[in-house]
């Protein structure tokens, strides 16, 4: 199955009367599957609502979400948080791993709840080679820096096998050497297991890897020109 | 379950003192309610021994046996359910023992409850200054062949048997006759009686001047065992409360520290029930680990308690009472439960 992703028209607004934010201008975005989309944009520009409403975590206002052709934005909350798990990869900057489970523990919990459609033993062993944390599986979150869980967390959102990858500040907590592994596993990620990864980020050490790139300003989602391949 | 066993293993500090304060009220909880029921057990050992449905008293006695006299017009015929026993307080003592309060029942050779009486040693009552004494009396140094001196009568009592669980209103029971009973109490002519048992839920007396009472009734009205009762459940029942509130404020600080973990969790579409599943397990394994060590620490002492502390340890009392605690836990987990399911996942993205 071709892995997509698109938001079609989505207005979010916050507020009423004066207090009235229009977040989203009508936002129109594709992602395909095997290609790595980078937004780009300052603080305060509509990344975080864009992430939130592509993630199926709230309604827009106005417009639609559809993942693999399923519309997100017809389905109920339980309906969405199985699609979410099923066939969206979150990478947050705010990784928050649970303190009392091991690195391994944390793949566990994700089988618990869905049993089939995971990662392989030999792919997750993969995943965390190439992140460089394949010795880290018996620790705790506490036992590690801020580095190994950020790619402790990335490793969590791929496990489930995810046609759709949304990463929000994947590399904030990294430093250059690492950005670049991450980077190449989020390329790596969209062409050789064809999913559709959208990065929302600040780093610009990322931009050598997007296939797309593009900006938000004041909620306006532009197409840079600039992307190299 | 599986979040909540990891947390617990990973927390073993933590952990530990909520199960330590569980076991302590959970202990203190067993070690009330066996001491409840003990009291309540030695104030009607004798009543429930006879296997007592219905009490005739008079009416004027306030439903107090000690105060009744029934006259034998009052007592009527009786079929072979009814006894007639007559009942009064005595202080017993004899050559080189304790003095020891008592309560004397009088009874007919002919009836139930002198028939069913149940000897752990000697034999029954065959004469007049004859008695058969409860256990107490053997264990305060007591032996068959003593003679008993009761009140300032100016007869002995001889103990010719001995009888167990044979105790009303905490004091053991001297049996002996009836007309033993009205020697002791003076009486010559008139009353015949205290009161009439019934083995029988359809008795009732009609006569003049008496009442027919259920055995619960004459129970309540027995002197302190409802306030005891009643000061007993209040302690357990505030124990509950605490224990309640405990576990809910520590789950509730422990929830709140997690919150922001729930959250990316539900970002990645984990099912709020599987968090609310852990915050539930979590309370009951927690509250469940106290109440083992809680009764293993009550089995052991009861194997230690001398005889003469009135505790009971009646199983399936005590598992009711355990049966509340997880109750308890349950509802503690509430309050944690209502901030799982208001985790907003949003709250993660960004920053």
């Amino acid at each position: 199955m071709k892995n997509s992703f698109s938001v079609s028209h989505v207005s979010q607004v916050f507020g009423t009367g004066t207090a009235r934010v229009e977040a989203l201008h009508d936002v129109s975005f594709e992602a395909d599957a095997g290609s790595l989309s980078l937004i780009m944009g300052p603080s305060g520009s509509g990344k975080s609502t864009f992430l939130t409403i592509a993630g199926g975590l709230l309604t827009p206002t106005s417009g639609s979400v559809e993942v693999n052709g399923v519309k997100y934005t017809e389905r109920s909350k339980k309906q969405r948080d199985a699609l979410r798990l099923d066939a969206i990869g979150f990478v947050l900057q705010a990784y928050h791993l649970l303190p009392y489970l091991t690195v391994a523990d944390q793949f566990k919990l994700v089988d618990r709840v869905k049993p089939n459609g995971n990662l392989s033993k030999e792919q997750l062993d993969e995943v965390l080679a190439t992140l460089g944390i394949q010795n880290l599986v018996h620790k705790y979150p506490g036992e590690l820096s801020g580095g190994q869980q950020q790619r402790v967390a990335i490793a969590r959102a791929l496990y489930p096998d995810p046609a759709i990858i949304l990463a929000d500040e994947p590399t904030a907590a990294l430093d250059s050497a690492r950005v670049e592994v991450v980077g190449a596993l989020l390329k790596d990620l969209a062409i050789k297991r064809n999913k559709a990864v959208v990065v929302v980020t600040h780093d610009t050490r990322l931009i050598p890897f997007a296939d797309h790139l593009y900006n938000m300003q004041d909620g306006w989602l532009r197409e840079a020109e600039a992307v190299v391949s | 379950m599986f979040l909540a066993l990891k947390e617990i293993k990973k927390e073993k500090l933590r952990s530990g003192l909520i199960i330590f304060m569980i076991v302590l009220i959970g202990y203190l909880i067993f070690i009330l309610t066996s001491l409840a029921l003990g009291l309540a057990q030695q104030n009607t050992d004798a009543i429930n021994g006879w296997q007592a449905q219905r009490i005739v008293l008079n009416a004027d006695a306030n439903t107090d046996m000690r105060q009744s006299f029934l006259t034998q017009k009052q007592v009527g015929k009786l079929s072979n359910k009814e006894a007639l026993l007559g009942e009064t307080s005595v202080v017993a003592k004899a050559k080189g023992q304790k003095q020891q309060s008592a309560v004397f029942l009088g009874l007919k050779s002919s009836q139930f409850i002198y028939k069913n009486l149940k000897l752990t040693a000697g034999r029954n009552v065959q004469k007049g200054n004859e008695v058969v004494v409860d256990t107490a009396f053997k264990n305060a140094g007591y032996k068959l062949g003593d003679k008993l001196q009761l009140n300032d009568y100016k007869d002995k009592f001889t103990i010719v048997g001995f009888t167990d669980k044979a105790k009303l209103n905490i004091a053991p029971v001297v049996y002996g006759r009836l007309s033993s009973w009205s020697a002791l109490r003076g009486i010559k002519a008139g009353p015949v009686g205290s009161a009439v048992i019934s083995q029988s839920k359809t008795y009732k007396n009609t006569n003049a001047g008496v009442k027919t009472y259920t055995k619960q009734q004459v129970i309540n009205k027995l002197p302190g065992y409802s306030a005891q009762n009643a000061t007993f459940i209040l302690m357990i029942g505030f124990l509950m409360v605490i224990s309640l509130i405990i576990i809910a404020v520590f789950l509730y600080i422990l929830t709140m520290q997690k919150l922001p973990n729930y959250a990316v969790l539900r970002a990645q579409g984990i099912p709020s029930k599987v968090l609310v599943g852990a915050t539930v397990s979590q309370s009951l394994l927690l509250v469940l680990s106290g109440l083992v060590l809680a009764t293993v620490l009550t089995i052991a002492t009861a194997a230690v308690m001398p005889s003469a502390v009135p505790m009971a340890f009646d199983i399936p009392a005590l598992a009711e009472v355990g049966l509340g605690l997880l109750v308890m836990a349950l509802l503690g987990s509430l309050i944690p439960i209502k901030s799982v399911l208001s985790v907003d996942p949003v709250s993660v993205i960004g920053g």
